[in-house]
């Protein structure tokens, strides 16, 4: 299997302050990795970087076999909040924008995923609620044909059933090789999506773990691992 | 499906699935759902279904047709000795945690017999 994702050596500070410390994390392809942390671990800020929005000084990214931060955009799709875009934004004004700016954007694609989510072109940003504001982003995400998908708290205060919807469409509109890591805060409603686990904490990168690792040598589920973790109790 | 949080969810797939063939809900020779469909049903990652089926291909319990999909062995007695392996390892640990109470074969047997007499009467 090929390493989808490599980071190298990287230190990243902001305003003097470190936010990430000696981190080095390979990533195969074609698996589901879950990124947790706590609010502020940096979790935000590991996938700007990856995904080339943010510049290091320290450390080398490598996505798809490419370092260069020209071609690490292409290889990724990472989820954006939408604070870009005016209240008065239509969802079909966001999508051509979507399209014209990426050149892996599949407007078939978007259109699929937006039906099976159930929604409506002519909205506009301002009315819609945060359930559909977060379907609205997954499907723009997923839309692009990336190696790489960052999906940033997907999850984050959205209701039980449109939690159900992001998630098949996740599982549905994922290709075999492509890889997706997902940062929560909430475990459990992404558990049984993740085949692996990185765990942010104090700045430093815990190594990876396979979920299946965590269930058959430490009888735990990834909720209770993690705040393990996060005691100290497991090192 | 609700999964046990501690236990990998591939066997919880697996238990599921082959309940499923048991119970003939997928008939003998009948072929199985895509992997993304039952991903799709099962809200799990397609690699942990994948991880499922392989191991039940490896115990002949599926058979996968190259570019047609998987399908349910025809094979009868492959399903009943998975049937037979499921009823053992379900009696197992109370066969051994009813020895620990020092309670020999005779006595064991009674009690269940009893038991399931109980759950008759239960149900009526």
């Amino acid at each position: 299997m090929s390493n989808v994702l490599k980071i190298e050596e990287l230190n990243y500070k902001k305003g003097g302050k470190k936010i990430l410390e000696d981190v080095n994390l390979k990533l195969d392809s074609g698996k589901i990795i879950g990124l947790l942390g706590e609010n502020g671990a940096g979790k935000t800020t590991l996938m700007r970087i990856i995904a080339g929005v943010n510049s290091v000084s320290e450390g080398v990214i490598t996505v798809n076999g490419n370092t260069k931060k020209i071609l690490i955009k292409e290889n990724v799709s990472l989820s954006d909040h939408l604070d870009g875009f005016k209240a008065t934004n239509k969802i079909s004004e966001i999508v051509h924008f979507y399209n014209a700016v990426y050149q892996d954007f599949s407007i078939t694609k978007y259109e699929d995923i937006a039906n099976f989510l159930g929604l409506d072109m002519t909205k506009k940003l301002a009315a819609l609620s945060t359930g559909t504001r977060g379907k609205l982003v997954i499907a723009l995400t997923l839309a692009r044909s990336a190696k790489l998908y960052l999906l940033d708290e997907p999850l984050s205060g959205i209701d039980s059933i449109s939690r159900k919807k992001i998630i098949s469409s996740i599982i549905r509109w994922k290709d075999d090789d492509s890889t997706i890591i997902i940062s929560d805060h909430y475990v459990t409603a992404i558990a049984s999506l993740l085949d692996e686990v990185v765990i942010i904490k104090n700045q430093k990168i815990r190594d990876l773990i396979p979920v299946e690792q965590i269930q058959s040598d430490y009888h735990l589920g990834i909720e209770a691992y993690y705040e393990k973790v996060y005691l100290g109790e497991i090192q | 499906m609700e999964y046990i949080e501690n236990i990998p969810i591939y066997l919880q797939i697996k238990d599921y699935l082959e309940e499923k063939i048991i119970t003939e809900s997928y008939s003998l020779g009948e072929q199985m759902p895509s992997v993304r469909q039952l991903a799709l049903e099962l809200a799990v990652n397609s690699n942990t279904v994948q991880k499922a089926l392989k191991v039940m291909i490896e115990e002949g319990v599926i058979i996968t047709l190259r570019g047609k999909g998987n399908f349910v062995t025809e094979n009868a007695a492959i399903v009943e000795e998975l049937k037979n392996q499921i009823v053992s390892e379900t009696f197992d640990s109370t066969y051994d945690k009813l020895h620990l109470l020092k309670m020999n074969n005779q006595e064991i047997t009674n009690s269940f017999s009893n038991y399931v007499k109980q759950k008759e009467k239960n149900f009526e």
